[in-house]
């Protein structure tokens, strides 16, 4: 797991749950909007992760034109403004995942909301569709990898 | 605008909410919503938020919380038995009706809905606070217990199955069909079968609402309930979904805005009827069969 990551997570299991709801909502606050030139993908619907109820479009990229940073993954999300939940935990992914490795990417724990202490707040019925971001982005990440 | 209804006197209006919302004395506005963190990114000014999950659900137990509990909630958000609570949210107003669906259930006299929910309310630009309120202690007798003539549970919807009286089941097309419960690489929601009770009807429950997120008027809902699905109000209707707050919202309006005489809401809903083992399943979706017998077009298991 990357550093990034590990220190996120060592925060939020250091705090109590009210914290940790003011951290998600920090967090919801930071995600960066979705590049113009997504904008048409997004519109055609692609993108679409359909577990979430909320409509949330995940674009998974490469850098691959600068030699030193080959393959490193970027992340780019939109998420609607009445979804902080949801933009909460893609924004803490887009932040720890920032510049990673396809291997960063699959090194994610998949119950990352248990670790982040989240799935007490949740339940299981809110808490599937973020495991389903999750999900998407490890195997976005994979592909071709 | 909503007096057609055959209970209008429970919706209330944008304008009648900025109008009372100073009213904290008799008034409680409550907000519900999907989302854990929608409250805290701005509210109406007095509202308190009463969440689904970590208010309503008992932590341990497949249940709502116990009487006891509910008047301790109450009292915690300035809530007494006389209190008109008035319930918005997001999702045009699914949690509301449900968070409205649970206060009934305990016998909470004075509850009513901000039609449009906080779609319109935000809509409209009118104000929203991000500070949270706090009110004096409220002061709750719990009732002595909750109200089931609302609340069906799996074997009476059993037996209604049997004497096939109406059920609607308010889910979207491919959970009734039974074709989506999980895809290929994607964690699913618990449920072990997909389909829906045999008998029941689907109308997704979001037909019940226009754009902005107010309830449709009186005739179009009838056409939609007493119309394609042949209900009348004097029937004996079940309304169920996942886990009982989509059909909670069909529930309000078939009781309230339609006049049904009863409607009671399935809250283990299909994730305790798709998992329960033996109970009859009607699927319409049948896939290529990977054996090579032909696919029937519809099948019930029973």
């Amino acid at each position: 797991m990357n550093t990034q990551l590990r220190d996120i997570i060592d925060t939020f299991q250091s705090v109590d749950p009210q914290t940790r709801m003011e951290l998600l909502l920090d967090y919801s606050k930071k995600l960066p909007p979705l590049p113009e030139r997504l904008h048409a993908a997004r519109d055609a619907g692609l993108g679409r992760v359909h577990e979430c109820q909320t409509a949330v479009f995940l674009f998974i990229e490469r850098e691959s034109s600068d030699a030193s940073r080959d393959g490193l993954i970027r992340i780019h999300v939109d998420v609607a403004e009445e979804a902080p939940t949801v933009r909460g935990f893609v924004s803490l992914l887009v932040r720890a995942l920032e510049g990673a490795s396809p291997q960063d990417v699959r090194d994610v724990p998949n119950d990352l909301v248990h670790q982040l202490g989240l799935n007490d707040l949740l339940r299981m019925n809110r808490e599937v569709g973020l495991s389903a971001v999750l999900s998407r982005i490890k195997t976005e990440a994979m592909r071709g990898s | 605008m909503s007096a057609n209804y055959a209970h209008p006197e429970v919706l209330v209006s944008t304008d009648w909410v900025e109008k009372n919302r100073s009213n904290t004395k008799s008034i409680r506005i409550v907000e519900s919503d999907e989302d854990l963190l929608l409250y805290h990114t701005g509210h109406i000014p007095e509202a308190v938020k009463i969440d689904w999950v970590n208010d309503l659900n008992d932590p341990v137990i497949r249940d709502y919380v116990n009487p006891q509990k509910f008047a301790e909630l109450c009292e915690r958000y300035g809530i007494s038995n006389d209190t008109t609570v008035v319930f918005y949210g997001d999702k045009n107003n699914w949690w509301a009706c449900y968070a409205f669906w649970v206060f009934k259930l305990m016998g909470h006299e004075k509850c009513l809905i901000l039609n449009g929910g906080r779609k319109k309310w935000e809509a409209e630009k009118r104000p929203m606070s991000e500070a949270t309120p706090s009110y004096p202690r409220g002061k709750y007798t719990p009732p002595r217990k909750a109200d089931y003539s609302i609340r069906a549970f799996r074997d009476e919807v059993l037996g209604h199955m049997a004497s096939k009286r109406p059920m609607i089941d308010v889910r979207s097309p491919q959970e009734f069909s039974g074709e989506r419960t999980h895809m290929a690489e994607y964690p699913q929601e618990g449920v072990l079968r997909g389909g829906h009770i045999p008998g029941a009807k689907n109308v997704p429950w979001a037909r019940a609402v226009n754009d902005d997120g107010t309830f449709k008027t009186r005739e179009d809902l009838e056409s939609i309930y007493q119309g394609e699905c042949g209900l009348k109000t004097k029937d004996d209707v079940v309304a169920y979904c996942r886990i009982g707050e989509r059909s909670s919202h069909t529930w309000f309006v078939l009781k309230y805005l339609l006049g049904f005489e009863k409607v009671r809401n399935y809250d283990g809903s299909w994730t305790e009827w798709g998992n329960s083992v033996g109970l009859p399943i009607e699927k319409d979706y049948n896939p290529a069969p990977i054996s090579g017998v032909p696919a029937q077009k519809k099948e019930v298991c029973v």
